[in-house]
């Protein structure tokens, strides 16, 4: 009924018309009181038709609702139903008719012809001789049955008292508990229960309900004529929610630091196994591009406020409070939130903060009954693009093309007849001259992925518990793909408070992360796909596998297990226990200490076996020839890692106020963190059989080998925090980290760094309150602080010499050890200091359904540690260490506007996010004597040089009389002469001003929520980034389709295209230059989401269940780049795309 | 009251647990896979290790896929379909091409400057940090400070060679220590250095070695890399009355040979060189004596398979774990799987004589006919050719061809249709792209008995650096230029005897002598990593590059319809036709400034004291 009830709130808009039906249901509430079950029973068909009755006036209330009101009615029926008459006055009076639908069944049909009569007249005619009578109250006809008294003293009350219930959601679909549901204005209140659901007993129908929790917008909905009142609350941007911080939390409205915060159901809303990429466009001045969307591999590219060094950029992960954490496959839904740090408040990580941090809060539980959620997925991964290769009649054409060039007088088809060129095209002989698609014929269409969770969570005041439990795995898109990946995680985070004032927490969570591979890694198979010919069979007719390109490499094989397996397991157990202690002697300080250990293992099997492969020696009988490829006998390699990671820290925090308006906070603590890691290889060659695939079963001979060796670190620091704040109006915090690394020379081991903000909250000014009242809540604050950035090799201050890989033979066999020295050592290496400058306001707006941030900031990154590398000559010998000499200013701002509210049973938000960053390298190494154009000094970090192509030599007349390459000829691409010598020579190389990073990265989220459906949306793009496309092309591999339509050739002049090339053979693929630079700017609709709240009756074994439907990457608008525009590529190619993802799920709570 | 006492003590446990864990000295890791400089240098087991990679990198990967043959008129290398950019005087001050960025250029890298500087450099460490190294074995110590010594005679020979007089530095250079004005040495002043590297090492090094360290350098290395450096040193490129086409109108001639006319004393201590070695008495030809039912082929062959004989003066040892180079799968044909670099070119392939000592020659008619019938064993040792017995095909192709022939060829029909291309031919039914484009690969130091698989790709033979025959080569041809006919006669005689072939003419002298002497170096030598130097101390660039190379042509035309190569015996189907025809996908060029490499730009940007070399800007 609330169904329709509220469908019908979305059309009608006279409230009278909507009258009509409330008054029927809540007559129905109000016979439901008092009845035995079985006539429950039947009133609960009655009301299930009383829906479709509604409906049906619904309808016929919508073709006259533009009819006036009017106290005069004229009536000419034959034989009526009375409440078909009934309706007919209320249409024509306006006034509201109230009856039974029960009682009005035994009414007589009515005939009444009359004109312009009064209201009372009309009704007069209408009910003489009937077994029901009438009363006018206010301007409602109530029709009552004519013999009952008691009913008549019922219905002179004018509005009955209800019960209401109901259920409160959060904007995922999550039921709320402790939600506080109250009459506003009186005393009357309850709060929902564990799974959301609240009953309110007797309310009026003018009472004006106020559903408020800490954390959500609090809303106010006027009872009118519900009886259900189901609600979805929208989270608070401001308010007192306290928010992690790091070593403690705060409340959100005197935060002054630039963070932002995502919440674990919007990074669930995404399908993909790396949690990391779930986070693009999400969050403003965090920027996720993946490379590659390979099974099992973590490779995204994670950035803060875009390029700010010429080292690493990779930020600090905390998870749960311990630094250096793995996060990229944590189990979302264990996730309660990810906040990024993006000033200088991440000082107080120290000398690993300059990147800003990345913070991952784990679940807790909740107080209550135990609460059971099941959740499962499938999902089906593609790649978002494919490059488009020539077929093979282009590609035997561009052969041609090829010798044709080398040697003019051998004429166009030197290679390939006319006659070869129509069968490669008609496909009329598959033995000898097929037509192969490489990248149809080894991918599947689509490539399933599974998920499936259970978690519990519950407890009571002093033992709260988080447990969950689930799997998933991951296809690749290979036809019978050896790669997969499967995962296998627990959590258990309980919360114990031992007495009033100690609270001790014990997580512990762990995971097996299992890729698997081929033994040829995903980027030779890609090489291969490109290279593939498409003039050889990947398989012959008879469903032989094809012969190979070189090696033994064929794609349609090498991607599957038949080469053998790279089982690589990561297993990672961690542990946390925490105590909380309330100091009960000092009122206000609270003591915490942390101890976390983490335990990595891992185990890499490469077991590699002979595959076969089929040669046709082109007879007519087709007999196919078999060879062994790869190693001659199976052989194995395994690999150990045994690594630990501890942390210990405590602190110790303060907070009291003084006068009752200054508010102070004050923590200091120390924390130490040890790690190390020890490895352990071994081989073995020559298996006897691949049926055992153990060391044992290999050879002892010659080729049998082991290694093995170590790492550690050690980090000790203190730090600290002081938070004021004057009414919550004037905000002050201070961050300090005294920071210690093994990484550096004992004198220049530890460093200070700090940072600084301050915010004022203008609308709490008096002067703001009275006259600026749509604005509820304006914040402007502002940071600078320094931090530090220790990403470098440990122990450059050493002269070290490390043993090489390779040995030095002596007579014949007998294996030497080589060392080598690492580098002239640095004694004053020390970290980069990174100064951090944020201006920015937040505002709530229009009752704080609007939402506006932005920041302008200014990093000043110094002491880089830069190798005089292009200073150095070349005859010095050595290899420069890094020196903490150079200066990278980069700027920037980032905005995001949110708005969002509810109406009625509808709930939406928008969000509108981006970060536009430009850096600048003021001083770094430069060659000395190059010139301005080609330094990279003042430009952006990552551009690089290049011959800027500016066209196509059509004749040799065009050649002469330009300057042009040793060599040129008609077809070739045309350098500029960039600094007019009539020379082309490296001093014409220009350095570029764009990276394969964007300057612009933005995002736009979408939700809404009708009652029990959601859809959400988010739309994610980039601008400024490019990339070099330089595929392997010629007689070792095929052409991208683009370049073969278009070509030169000495028919078909082309202007912007050049000749069909061989390899890097031309000066134009072995010179860097433009032509092969592509814009990646692209937008794509990175998520979509569609939900459904399964409404639930009666059932109280269900608590809740929601269906879903979600994707990833399901569309891209580019300029038509060739491959993916968050791919990159490489000398030999392009790595594993991207996936798009679709992925359908059910939630189940019990 | 208990209760607080619990939760006191567990404050205090924690607090004590943090004031042992925060003492700052706990930091002081060490680095637990790496070796310390103080370590290194006091014990001579671990400063060996460190000479071993100064060895290592001086003589490079020369087994690579982009042999130094193919930077040479012997081979041409199919990799990229026709010769490289550097075969066609491309290279610039600004790149050096394939030979630093290739797809496994890792040998021509090794020819660079920075490569051999980074050499220098660890060996001045060596010299300045073996003073803090003490030993029990009295004998440790100078034998490593001879192989340094002539590991620095080594870099410097090899920077020498390719630059022309380059910077003599002795010392380590510190951290940020100025290089901004360091010139170039002239090129008398480092063959004086070099020289006076060798004569120390000489003096230090052993003649011999255990079992297990043969490989290290010996006297007999040191004296014959000083004969090679002498000799070098008074050829053609760097006498001044020669060398004009090179150091015409260049302002700074002493960088690229001498500037005083001795050329007889340069010749004289070449000579006095190479001789020094033969008195050793140490060395010998490999079976230089062949008796006379010996295959003389053969003997050659197993020469270069063989893992050290009385002919070795220097080899370089492979891994068998696959951390080196894969020699016989680079250059074994498309049809066995190979990779097919390094195929030899027809003007290498023409130039082994006919084996009663004539010249080869397409112009005579029985000779084009029967090209690869009666040549030279040296010949049948060395290259694979039409028809060649090679070894068992691999499984899948077997069947096409179960005898082990080399098949460059094409079946061809009347109108010169292909009916069946070769399994060794760029038309067959394997590995297309990795198939030759010169008719013929190589077979020299490739060991038959090796399936070369890319699962397998290790033969465990070395590379041979220097030898007895080129000690032998080098004095003929200093005593050729000296005059001294009869010795250097001799001296090459023993070079053809041991190749089954008759003396050369008694009275052979003068220029014919001369070229006699080349040729007999680039047939003997080929494929050793000489011949790139010997073209351009010659000066014969000009001459042996600047042309269209030439290819094996091999046709089978056939009157009807055949489905394979050959009959089912194994016998051809007709005779072929081998025409000796260019090869359009290898034009060279040759323009004087390839003589020597250009210091690169950025280099002279880096320490402009440093003076170009003519012809590059």
């Amino acid at each position: 009924m609330g169904q329709l009830q509220s469908l019908s709130d979305q059309f009608l808009t006279q409230s009278r018309l909507r009258r009509w039906s409330e008054i029927k249901i809540k007559f129905m509430h109000f016979k439901l009181k008092g009845l035995s079950s079985g006539r429950r029973k039947r009133l609960a068909k009655t009301l299930f038709r009383m829906k479709l009755t509604s409906l049906l006036l619904l309808i016929s209330f919508l073709q006259v609702a533009a009819r006036g009101t009017s106290q005069e009615v004229s009536l000419d029926v034959k034989d009526a139903p009375l409440e078909k008459v009934l309706q007919e006055i209320h249409q024509q009076s306006g006034y509201m008719v109230w009856y039974d639908v029960d009682d009005i069944r035994k009414a007589k049909r009515v005939t009444i012809s009359v004109k312009r009569v009064s209201l009372e007249e009309a009704l007069v005619t209408c009910f003489k001789g009937q077994p029901l009578t009438y009363s006018i109250v206010n301007s409602t006809v109530v029709v009552k049955p004519r013999k009952t008294e008691s009913a008549d003293s019922t219905l002179v009350q004018p509005i009955p008292p209800l019960e209401i219930k109901g259920r409160i959601t959060d904007s995922t679909g999550n039921p709320l508990e402790g939600v506080s549901v109250r009459v506003k204005g009186a005393t009357k209140g309850s709060s929902t229960n564990e799974n959301g659901y609240f009953v309110l007993r007797d309310v009026s129908e003018d009472a004006e309900l106020e559903i408020s929790s800490v954390g959500f917008l609090t809303q106010t909905i006027k009872v009118g004529s519900r009886s259900t009142i189901n609600l979805t609350l929208s989270r608070d941007n401001v308010q007192e929610e306290l928010v992690t911080i790091s070593y403690g939390t705060q409340k959100k409205a005197t935060l002054t630091g630039s963070m932002v915060r995502v919440g674990g159901e919007d990074i669930r809303r995404s399908p993909n196994t790396n949690i990391a990429n779930n986070l693009t466009g999400r969050l403003p001045g965090l920027s996720v591009t993946t490379p590659s969307g390979e099974p099992g591999v973590n490779n995204s590219r994670l950035s803060i406020r875009g390029t700010n060094t010429l080292g690493d950029n990779s930020p600090l992960i905390v998870v749960d409070g311990i630094p250096n954490r793995s996060f990229e496959r944590i189990n979302p839904n264990d996730i309660e939130s990810i906040t990024v740090m993006k000033d200088a408040m991440a000082a107080i990580y120290g000398s690993q903060a300059a990147n800003g941090v990345i913070m991952v809060t784990t679940k807790r539980g909740k107080a209550g009954k135990p609460r059971i959620t099941i959740d499962l997925s499938q999902g089906y991964n593609q790649p978002t693009k494919t490059p488009k290769m020539a077929d093979a009649a282009q590609y035997a054409q561009m052969l041609n093309e090829i010798s044709y060039y080398g040697n003019p007088s051998g004429g166009l088809n030197q290679r390939y007849t006319p006659e070869d060129i129509t069968l490669f095209q008609n496909g009329t002989d598959p033995w000898g001259h097929p037509n192969t698609d490489w990248f149809g014929t080894v991918f599947k269409t689509w490539s399933p992925q599974r998920y499936a969770n259970v978690s519990m969570n519950g407890g009571s005041e002093n033992m709260r518990y988080f447990l969950s439990i689930g799997g998933r795995s991951e296809d690749a898109y290979y036809k019978n793909s050896a790669t997969k990946y499967e995962q296998y995680n627990f959590r258990s985070n309980i919360d114990g408070k031992v007495s009033k004032y100690i609270t001790v927490s014990f997580d512990v969570s762990g995971r097996t992360e299992i890729s698997n591979f081929p033994t040829v890694s995903a980027e030779a198979i890609f090489r291969s796909l490109m290279r593939g010919k498409p003039n050889r069979p990947a398989y012959w007719p008879d469903g032989s596998p094809g012969p190979e390109l070189e090696f033994g490499d064929q794609p349609a094989v090498t991607s599957t297990n038949l080469t053998g397996y790279d089982k690589n397991k990561w297993y990672r157990l961690e542990s946390r226990l925490s105590v909380n202690f309330i100091v009960p002697w000092v009122k206000g300080l609270n003591i915490q200490a942390n101890a976390s250990y983490d335990k990595i293992i891992q185990n890499d099997k490469f077991f590699q076996k002979p595959w076969y492969l089929y040669t046709w020696d082109g007879n007519p009988d087709h007999v196919l020839g078999k060879a062994p490829k790869g190693p001659n006998a199976p052989a194995l390699s395994v690999l150990n890692n045994d690594g630990q990671n501890s942390t210990v820290n405590a602190y110790a925090t303060y907070e009291t106020k003084i006068a009752d308006n200054h508010h102070l906070k004050v923590m200091a603590g120390t924390e130490r963190n040890d790690a190390s890691n020890s490895y352990m290889q071994a081989e073995r060659r020559n298996f006897l059989s691949a049926e055992v695939d153990q060391l044992f079963a290999g050879a002892t001979d010659d080729l049998m080998r082991n290694d093995g060796y170590a790492t550690q670190t050690a980090r000790l620091n203190y730090f600290g925090r002081v938070n004021y704040d004057f009414q919550q109006k004037y905000l002050f915090e201070y961050v300090w980290r005294y920071d210690g690394s093994y990484i550096f020379p004992k004198n220049k081991r530890f460093g200070f760094f700090q940072g600084f903000s301050a915010g004022w909250r203008i609308s709490q000014e008096n002067l703001w309150k009275d006259n600026v009242s749509f604005i509820n809540d304006m914040k402007i604050k502002a940071s600078w602080g320094q931090t530090g950035n220790d990403r470098i090799g440990a122990f450059q201050f050493l002269s070290l010499y490390q043993q090489q890989g390779q040995t030095f033979i002596l007579g014949v066999d007998n294996d030497n050890k080589r060392f080598v020295e690492l580098v002239v050592p640095n004694p004053n290496v020390t970290w980069e200091v990174a100064q951090q400058t944020n201006i920015g306001f937040e505002a709530f707006l229009l009752g704080n359904h609007l939402s506006v941030e932005a920041s302008y900031f200014y990093n000043k990154r110094s002491n880089l540690l830069i190798t005089r590398g292009q200073s150095t000559a070349g005859l010095t010998g050595y290899s420069p260490p890094a020196e903490n000499i150079g200066k990278v200013d980069n700027k920037g701002y980032e905005f995001q506007v949110g708005y969002q509210n509810t109406a009625g049973e509808w709930s939406y938000n928008i969000s509108v996010n981006g970060n536009f960053t430009k850096n600048k390298i003021v001083f770094w190494d430069e060659q000395p004597g190059v010139p301005d154009y080609q330094q990279s000094t003042g430009r952006p970090i990552g551009s690089n040089l290049y011959y800027e192509a500016i066209g196509i030599f059509q004749d040799q007349g065009d050649i002469d009389k330009t300057p042009h390459w040793e060599g040129a000829v008609p077809g070739d691409i045309i350098f500029k002469d960039v600094n007019g010598d009539g020379v082309i020579d490296g001093l014409d190389l220009i350095r570029n001003t764009h990276s394969d990073l964007p300057t612009f990265t933005g995002g736009i989220s979408l939700g809404v929520k009708f009652k029990d459906i959601e859809l959400s949306a988010l739309f994610q793009g980039a601008t400024g980034a490019q990339l070099y496309v330089h595929p392997e092309s010629g007689e070792d591999g095929n052409y991208y389709k683009d370049f073969a339509d278009n070509r030169w050739t000495p028919d078909n002049h082309s202007t912007t295209y050049p000749r069909a090339f061989n390899g890097n053979n031309e000066y134009w693929r072995s010179q860097s230059n433009t032509y092969w630079i592509q814009s990646t700017d692209y937008l794509r609709l990175k998520n979509l989401e569609v939900a459904y709240n399964v409404p639930l009756r009666s059932s109280k074994s269900i608590q809740a269940l929601r269906i879903y439907a979600n994707s990833f990457n399901l569309l891209t608008f580019d300029k038509g780049t060739l491959i993916d525009p968050e791919s990159t590529t490489s000398q030999l190619g392009i790595p594993y795309p991207p996936q798009r993802i679709v992925n359908f799920g059910l939630s189940v709570t019990f | 009251m208990r209760k607080y006492f619990i939760n006191l003590s567990i404050i205090i446990c924690l607090a004590g647990g943090f004031s042992s864990c925060t003492k700052t000295d706990s930091l002081d890791l060490t680095p637990l896979s790496q070796y310390s400089d103080a370590t290194i240098w006091k014990d001579p087991a671990l400063i060996e290790p460190f000479i071993n990679t100064i060895y290592a990198n001086n003589l490079g990967s020369p087994f690579n896929y982009m042999r130094l043959a193919c930077y040479t008129d012997e081979a041409l290398n199919g990799l990229y379909g026709n010769a490289f950019n550097v075969n066609r005087s491309l290279i610039t001050a600004d790149s050096y091409l394939e030979w630093e960025n290739g797809f496994g250029s890792d040998h021509t890298q090794h020819f660079t400057w920075d490569r051999l500087y980074q050499n220098v450099r660890r060996e001045n460490l060596f010299f300045e940090k073996i003073g803090e190294a003490t030993s029990d074995d009295p004998t440790w110590i100078p034998r490593l400070t001879g192989e340094a010594y002539f590991n620095r005679a080594l870099s410097y020979h090899f920077l020498l060679s390719l630059y022309g007089g380059v910077p003599i530095i002795t010392h380590s250079f510190t951290l940020n220590e100025d290089a901004k004005s360091i010139a170039r040495n002239s090129y008398a002043d480092c063959i004086d250095f070099i020289v006076g590297q060798l004569d120390s090492a000489v003096a230090l090094l052993p003649e011999t070695y255990p079992g297990t360290q043969v490989g290290r350098a010996t006297k007999g290395a040191a004296l014959a890399l000083k004969a090679r450096v002498l000799l070098y040193a008074a050829s053609d490129l760097h006498n001044p009355a020669m060398n004009s086409i090179v150091s015409g109108g260049y302002s700074n001639p002493e960088l690229l040979g001498y500037t005083d006319g001795d050329a007889q004393g340069r010749w004289t201590a070449a000579k006095n060189a190479a001789k020094a070695v033969i008195d050793l008495n140490l060395y010998s030809l490999y079976k230089g004596n062949p008796a006379p039912g010996d295959s003389v082929a053969q003997n050659f062959t197993d020469y270069f398979i063989s893992t050290g004989t009385e002919e070795d003066i220097l080899l370089q040892y492979l891994s068998l774990l696959g951390y080196d180079d894969y020699p016989a799968l680079r250059v074994a044909p498309n049809g066995y799987n190979g990779h097919g670099s390094t195929t030899p070119i027809g003007e290498l392939v023409d130039d082994y004589q006919m084996a009663d000592g004539r010249p080869f020659s397409w112009s005579d008619p029985d000779m084009a006919a029967k090209p690869y019938e009666g040549r030279e064993p040296r010949f049948y040792a060395s290259i694979l050719y039409e028809g060649a017995q090679w070894r068992p095909r691999p499984a899948d192709v077997v069947a096409i061809d179960p005898f082990g022939l080399i098949s460059v060829g094409l079946v061809v029909n009347g109108s010169g249709q292909i009916m069946v291309g070769g399994l060794d031919n760029r038309e067959g039914p394997i590995n297309t792209s990795n198939g030759g484009y010169t008719g013929y690969y190589l077979r020299k130091a490739v060991d038959i008995s090796f399936d070369p698989t890319f699962g397998n790709p290790l033969q465990n033979v070395p590379f041979r650096h220097i030898r007895y025959a080129e000690v032998l080569l080098n004095y003929a041809e200093a005593c050729a230029e000296l005059g001294e006919d009869g010795e250097a006669r001799t001296s090459v005689n023993m070079i053809r005897k041991r190749a089954g072939l008759p003396d050369l003419e008694g009275s052979l002298s003068g220029d014919a002598l001369r070229e006699a002497i080349r040729h007999e170096r680039r047939v003997e030598l080929a494929f050793e990593d000489h011949r790139y130097f010997d073209v351009r101390r010659w000066l014969i660039g000009n001459e042996t590059f600047t042309k269209t190379m030439h290819r094996a042509d091999v046709k089978y035309v056939v009157g009807s319809p055949v489905t394979s190569y050959r009959k089912s015996d194994g016998s051809p189907w007709v005779q072929p036709n081998i025409t000796n025809a260019e090869n359009g996908v290898d034009v060279r060029v040759f323009n004087k400034e390839d003589y020597f490499f250009p210091i690169k730009r950025s280099e002279i940007n880096k320490d402009p004291a440093l003076i170009q070399n003519p012809g590059y800007n």
